[in-house]
Order: structure tokens, then sequence, then C-alpha cells
């Protein structure tokens, strides 16, 4: 059996007992490594002890921010703040501009589209550009939304057409929201993405993204392609 | 017609009992694939631990991404939250009780 990584799961910060319910699941559904999406303004401490939470419980972490940017130029400034800060950068698309610049930068790791927002969804144009891969909350997204089905489907048909990465989460906010590999990758399966995809979608892809941000993270990069083997005097 | 057997783990702050959970399962079924998907579906409790709450349930082979993303999409019973996590499915009830290597 593979490595099962589950990249958006948003542990609330100030409920201690909630993260060690969260962590506890995630490890008996077999997750090996979550993305703990956290805001920006936390404290290092606070971060710090929410991972750690996760960690004893045999489930490694990984740090995810999710943006949110109103233009472009935003984007681009947070991308230059903060993409050295975290070791997964998601960007919630809710304006064109930025989510055309978001689909084409090679900083941002992962786009994901508000399933409620009437006015942008995934389109073949954001397939067409896309360089990172997009994601579906599943669980966030459609439990207690049946009207997000055929929303998501359509998104899924595009992802599958143009042979887009597409990274499968949970979303999970609380311990109610946790749902094991097997049943986010069925659900992506009865949605028509086929069941290769689907596979990949809660294993390779999002581990792909993990290792080459922990790559790019470490101090014997040099950049894409180029890293140093041996220090000099070793 | 080929069988899958699932292990599933219920999350709940109560105690479901073998009807209760038969309930929220055929309820599962039927809101999200309709009658007819239901009976392609063919979900069955081949066993029920209240201690545990665990369950094996079996299903038609073809059909067991829909039951699993049924239960997937479970989030209440009576106004009490609930999940459902599939930890295993295997061919056999046996398999389903296997440790993960």
């Amino acid at each position: 059996m593979g490595e099962y990584l589950d990249l958006h799961v948003i542990p609330p910060p100030e409920d201690t007992k909630v993260c060690e319910r969260m962590a506890e699941l995630l490890r008996a559904a077999h997750y090996s490594t979550v993305g703990v999406t956290l805001t920006t303004g936390l404290l290092n401490e606070r971060v710090r002890s929410i991972r750690r939470i996760f960690e004893e419980r045999g489930v490694s972490t990984v740090l995810r921010a999710d943006f949110n940017p109103s233009s472009r130029t935003e984007l681009l400034r947070i991308l230059r703040r903060f993409r050295n800060a975290y070791d997964v950068i998601a960007v919630r698309c809710t304006n064109q501009k930025a989510a055309t610049v978001a689909c084409r930068d090679r900083r941002v790791d992962i786009v994901f589209f508000d399933i409620a927002d009437r006015n942008l969804r995934f389109s073949h144009t954001f397939a067409r550009l896309l360089h990172g891969a997009v994601e579906f909350n599943f669980v966030s997204d459609m439990v207690r939304n049946s009207w997000a089905f055929s929303k998501i489907r359509k998104a899924i048909l595009i992802a599958k057409e143009h042979h887009s990465d597409v990274v499968l989460s949970s979303g999970a906010k609380d311990q109610w929201m946790v749902r094991s590999p097997l049943q986010v990758r069925a659900l992506a399966i009865t949605l028509g993405l086929g069941e290769v995809a689907s596979m990949r979608g809660v294993s390779s892809v999002p581990l792909a993204i993990v290792t080459d941000n922990r790559l790019r993270r470490s101090s014997d990069y040099v950049e894409e392609g180029v890293k140093i083997v041996v220090h000099e005097g070793r | 017609m080929a069988t899958r057997y699932m292990l599933v783990k219920i999350i709940c702050d109560r105690k479901l009992t073998n009807e209760q959970f038969h309930e929220l399962l055929k309820n599962a079924t039927i809101r999200y694939f309709g009658e007819l998907g239901t009976s392609r579906i063919d979900p069955r409790i081949m066993k029920f631990d209240t201690a545990s709450s665990t369950a094996i349930i079996s299903c038609n082979r073809d059909a067991a991404s829909e039951l699993q993303s049924a239960l997937a999409l479970v989030s209440d019973y009576a106004e009490t939250p609930v999940s459902m996590l599939v930890l295993r499915v295997s061919g056999t009830v046996k398999g389903t009780t296997k440790q993960r290597k």
C-alpha cells in the first residue's frame, strides 16, 4: 500500500482537543503526511505545538498557507514574502486576474476554487495555464451541499481532459470532516476522474509537491535541476 | 456476483445500534444514488460491533466506489454529528481484519 497525503487539513489553533482527535483519526485512516493549514499571523510557538500534536500521533506534517489575493499585484507580493516560509503555497482563486497569475506562476503549488463562487470556476483557460496542481476539497465542499456535485464534476472533467495534476483533499476543519484516502479517492472516481488519476491525487501528486518543496527549501538547493552533492572539505 | 467487503469505523459521540447503522447506511445510499443505485450497490452489514463502533459491510464489487462515496458524505444521524471512515477494502471478510503492513 502506498503513502497517503491530505494536504488540506485546517485544525482550529485554539482548540487542542479537536486537533488531537483529528490527528488520531488521520492516523487511523492511514495518512502518513498532512498539510496543516494555519493563518500567517499565528505565533511560531503555537504552530510548533500544533504540528507536535500531529507528529506525536505518527502523522508527519507540512506547513501550508492558503492565500486569497484580490489582485495580481497582491498575489505577487504575497509570493515574494511567503514562498520560502511555507512548505506548500495554495491560492484560493476568487479573482480572474489573480487566478490567471496563480495558475501560471511556478511558485504556486496548488490552486483551488471556491465552489460557492458563481463568477469564477475552474475552466479550460485555467487548465491550459496551470503549472502546479488543482485541488478539490471534497468533504468540506460536498457534505451538506448536494448542489456542489455538478460543479465539482464539471471541474473534474476539465482537469481530466487537460491531464492536469489533481490533488484530492478533505479540507477538514474538525474531527467530523476527516475521511480516509480510500473514500476521497472513491468520490473522485464516482465523479468521473478515473481510477489512476484519483489514486495519484491522494498519493503521488501531493507527495511530489512536498518532496520538491523540501528539496527547494534545503540548503543544498541551488536552482531547478542543480543541487550541492558534496560540500568542500568533507 | 463478485463482492467487496469494507471495514468501517463509525465516529459518533453516542453508540449506534445495528438497526440505527442500517438505517444510516440505507439513507446515505438512497440519498446520493437513489433506489436504483442502491439496488446496484446492494449494501449489506456482515458484522457490527457496537463496543468498538466498527462494521464490515459487503457490496457489489463494481459499485464499491459508490458505497465508499456515500459513506464519505454522511455527516449526521438524528442531529448528532457522525462520520464514517472506510479503513480497508478487501475481497474477503478475513482480508478486512488483517493488519496493514
